[in-house]
């Protein structure tokens, strides 16, 4: 049992810190919260060049070959920032889903492309009616000749508006199950839209009879499809956890200048509670975090049921660290060159991706053997 | 990072070797009883003959020194003597022996060499039952508001005053207690720690009936006791630590006692209830209702996140990492969530979480069980509120330097 970082793993800390502290700094990212400018103008090529898009991806198919759980190790100092973009979705679940799903000839064609970050991969899963689980996906791919095509609404679409691919999932007519269908994001029939609001980098994603070729469709994939969903739910827990760490850091160190009644407020036991709470969360998924990664790197039979545990628990504690927070600081909380409310945006705006705690939970019934 | 509590080949020599030993030495005619409260003096003895017999090999308190009595074993080995006396329902040590898993690592790093030769071997080997003495009527939370006195007079210390909430049933050999041995000092500054043969005149146990006793890992006996002394003359040797030292003396015991070292016992019941929801009884699967699946679940996740912070902290203290709030925040998360379980529970399975029937309680009345003592333990080694006091100042709230965690061997 050694619950510490490995040598490897501490390098890689290091590395995001120095990201996170130095040319991605907080007054950064309040830039490319306001735009125009945003995290692919000038670091994308810098991240790229680090090797952070080829982590998750073995050395066969351009990549470093990393375990799961360095490249939590990564996210999780991404998620103090929140740094923004499409790395996770590109390099962790799409990559993740093309090795899982994808054929000897997919993989060698696309996963390399996203290794050195020139592609960018966003995943249109989700629909109108959102929801994770696969019943919720209604669209259909007609068949036409050899090819396929493609035609309706993906909603709330992680970092569509820079993808240069889209992984589309969609069932096929006439047949069951789900099937993954690579689509040229500037191909025609293909409509980005981000959308705006409380929420970061989500866009809706309209085709309109998208030509396919059978050579980009992955068919019926949907166990392959679940599995790499399984292995990226984690990665994203860990950009979890970093925020949870931001949110209470920044809380625990306000709470120690903040003077109210002639006493820094960290002394008032009401303040306290909330910090307590926020490292509370911050731990608790931490934990369940890092054991789910542990349990899918060594590939144990039990890891599906710890991932959801994970993923339930994560969410709930980054909402949770940044309501905390937000009870400290009070009114400089909500301003926004503060930087706290990135993370408030943040947390609530991952809080569905991958599932919601809901959905894990119904996902944990199943492991757990509860449906007969 | 790896999670596993994995036998290397050392180590599943190991537990074989314990396996055996146990096979051998495990006196016939033990029962477990699930209210500690059943649990006849027969079955104490049986158990403390358990604790003899795993004491003259240094089992008892496996990573206490062999000098004193133990058996320098690393945490992986106490976890596979843990794991293998859970698996045959019992505990490490199998009776309540407060004062000797409080007292024994405290008297180790405060106790002269003199102190720990005469009170750690018998403790160590299982030759005496310790108890530790700590509230009293006027003084809970308040740890340092206590108020029995212990005034020295020629070699001897004389104890007057009160102590409540102690130990068990049946008895112990000495009493690990802490004391006012400067009536009028500044407070903080005014405690002692004395050992007290409980066999001295003028010390008077009388048992409390309480709704449930908390105990340490199903070692716990079936109620608590007011101890009362009065003029007790104990020998000067018997004070610890150094007179008016107390204070110091209590942040080592309050560290093993607030789970600084992170105990691995899991709640066996919350597996066996989720078990239990899976099968058929009479018809009827309570897993096929979509409401009790979701409670089932969220109970789950409530489990998973304590059983993780006790991995935690058995591996922060037993690799020797630095540890400043995770102690006090796992014994709240412990204490809150057991709550929380029995609660969804009690939602869960209805009025069968609820009765000791023989014939209608599920689980032999674990459930039952269960719901009396999540809420009793949410007192014992400090209430939820003063868990949090700890957490605070270990976080260094309100600017603070953070408060180093008590000093453990």
């Amino acid at each position: 049992m050694d619950l510490s970082l490995n040598d490897t793993q501490q390098l890689i800390q290091d590395s995001a810190k120095d990201f996170v502290h130095g040319s991605c700094e907080r007054d950064v990212l309040l830039k490319f919260d306001r735009g125009p400018l945003t995290i692919m103008d000038k670091h994308w090529q810098q991240m790229s060049e680090m090797g952070w898009a080829g982590m998750a991806i073995p050395e066969e198919f351009g990549g470093s070959g990393n375990s799961l759980t360095d490249v939590a190790v990564l996210f999780e100092e991404l998620g103090t920032g929140p740094v923004p973009g499409p790395l996770f979705t590109s390099a962790v679940l799409c990559a993740r889903i093309i090795m899982a799903a994808g054929s000897a000839a997919q993989k060698q064609a696309l996963l390399p492309g996203i290794a050195s970050g020139k592609r960018i991969f966003s995943l249109a899963y989700t629909e109108v009616q959102y929801g994770w689980s696969p019943e919720r996906i209604k669209m259909k791919a007609k068949k036409s000749g050899s090819d396929y095509v493609l035609s309706g609404t993906k909603l709330f679409i992680e970092d569509a508006q820079y993808a240069t691919d889209l992984l589309v999932v969609a069932g096929v007519e006439g047949g069951a199950g789900l099937s993954v269908f690579r689509v040229d994001a500037k191909a025609a029939g293909v409509s980005v839209r981000p959308l705006t609001g409380f929420m970061v980098g989500q866009a809706e994603v309209i085709l309109k009879d998208v030509k396919v070729a059978a050579a980009d469709a992955m068919l019926n994939t949907g166990d392959q499809l679940a599995r790499g969903l399984l292995q990226a739910a984690p990665i994203l827990c860990a950009y979890k956890v970093g925020g949870c760490k931001r949110a209470y850091e920044m809380s625990l160190a306000y709470a120690g200048e903040r003077k109210q009644f002639n006493t820094v407020i960290g002394r008032f036991p009401r303040v306290q509670d909330h910090l307590i709470n926020a490292v509370n969360a911050l731990d608790s998924a931490r934990w369940t975090t890092y054991e789910a990664l542990w349990k899918l790197d060594n590939n144990m039979e039990d890891a599906a049921g710890s991932v959801h545990v994970a993923k339930a628990v994560a969410s709930e504690s980054y909402v949770r660290a940044t309501d905390m927070a937000h009870e400290v600081h009070a009114g400089i909380g909500v301003l926004r060159e503060y930087g706290l409310t990135l993370h408030t945006k943040m947390s609530r705006s991952l809080y569905h991706t991958l599932g919601s705690p809901r959905e894990h939970h119904r996902l944990l019934e199943r492991a757990l053997k509860l449906v007969a | 990072m790896d999670f596993a509590i994995q036998d290397t080949e050392e180590q599943k020599e190991f537990r074989a070797e314990v396996r055996a030993f146990l096979d051998k030495n495990v006196p016939p005619g033990i029962e477990h009883h699930v209210d500690p409260n059943d649990q006849p003096v027969d079955q104490y003895q049986l158990r403390r003959e358990l604790g003899r017999r795993l004491g003259a090999k240094g089992w008892l308190y496996p990573n206490m020194p062999t000098e004193y009595g133990g058996a320098d074993l690393s945490a992986d080995h106490e976890m596979i003597l843990n794991d293998e006396l859970a698996r045959i329902g019992l505990a490490l040590p199998p009776y309540y022996d407060s004062g000797g898993r409080m007292g024994g690592p405290t008297i180790l790093v405060w106790g002269t060499e003199e102190h720990k030769k005469a009170f750690l071997p018998p403790i160590f080997r299982g030759e005496v039952r310790t108890w530790q003495l700590l509230s009293e009527p006027g003084a809970g939370s308040d740890l340092a508001g206590i108020k029995t006195t212990a005034i020295r007079d020629g070699d001897h210390y004389v104890i007057n005053g009160q102590k409540m909430w102690v130990g068990s049933a049946h008895g112990a050999d000495y009493s690990w207690t802490i004391v006012v041995t400067d009536p009028k000092g500044e407070r903080h500054k005014n405690l002692s720690w004395i050992m007290i043969p409980m066999n001295l005149p003028g010390v008077t146990v009388q048992p409390m009936e309480v709704l449930a006793t908390g105990g340490e890992g199903g070692a716990g006996g079936g109620c608590k006791n007011a101890v009362f002394f009065d003029n007790v003359r104990v020998p000067a040797f018997n004070l610890v630590g150094g007179e008016n030292n107390g204070w110091k003396v209590a942040t080592t015991h309050l560290e093993v006692e607030h789970g600084g070292t992170g105990r691995l016992a899991d709640r066996r019941v919350i597996q066996e209830f989720i078990d239990f929801c899976k099968e058929t009884h009479d018809g009827y699967r309570i897993a096929d209702d979509p409401d009790a699946r979701l409670q089932i679940a969220e109970l789950h996740c409530e489990a998973e996140i304590t059983r993780l912070f006790a991995l935690r902290n058995h591996w922060l203290s037993h690799a020797h990492k630095p540890r400043s709030y995770e102690g006090p925040q796992y014994s709240l998360r412990r204490k809150l969530s057991s709550l929380d379980v029995a609660e969804r529970m009690l939602r869960i399975a209805g009025p069968y979480a609820l009765t000791k029937d023989e014939c209608w309680a599920p689980l032999r009345a674990a459930i039952e069980y269960f719901q009396r003592d999540a809420i009793t333990s949410l007192h014992p080694g400090a209430t939820t509120d003063i868990q949090k006091v700890i957490m605070a100042r270990r976080m260094g709230t309100g600017g603070r330097e953070r408060e180093q965690a008590g000093k453990l061997r």
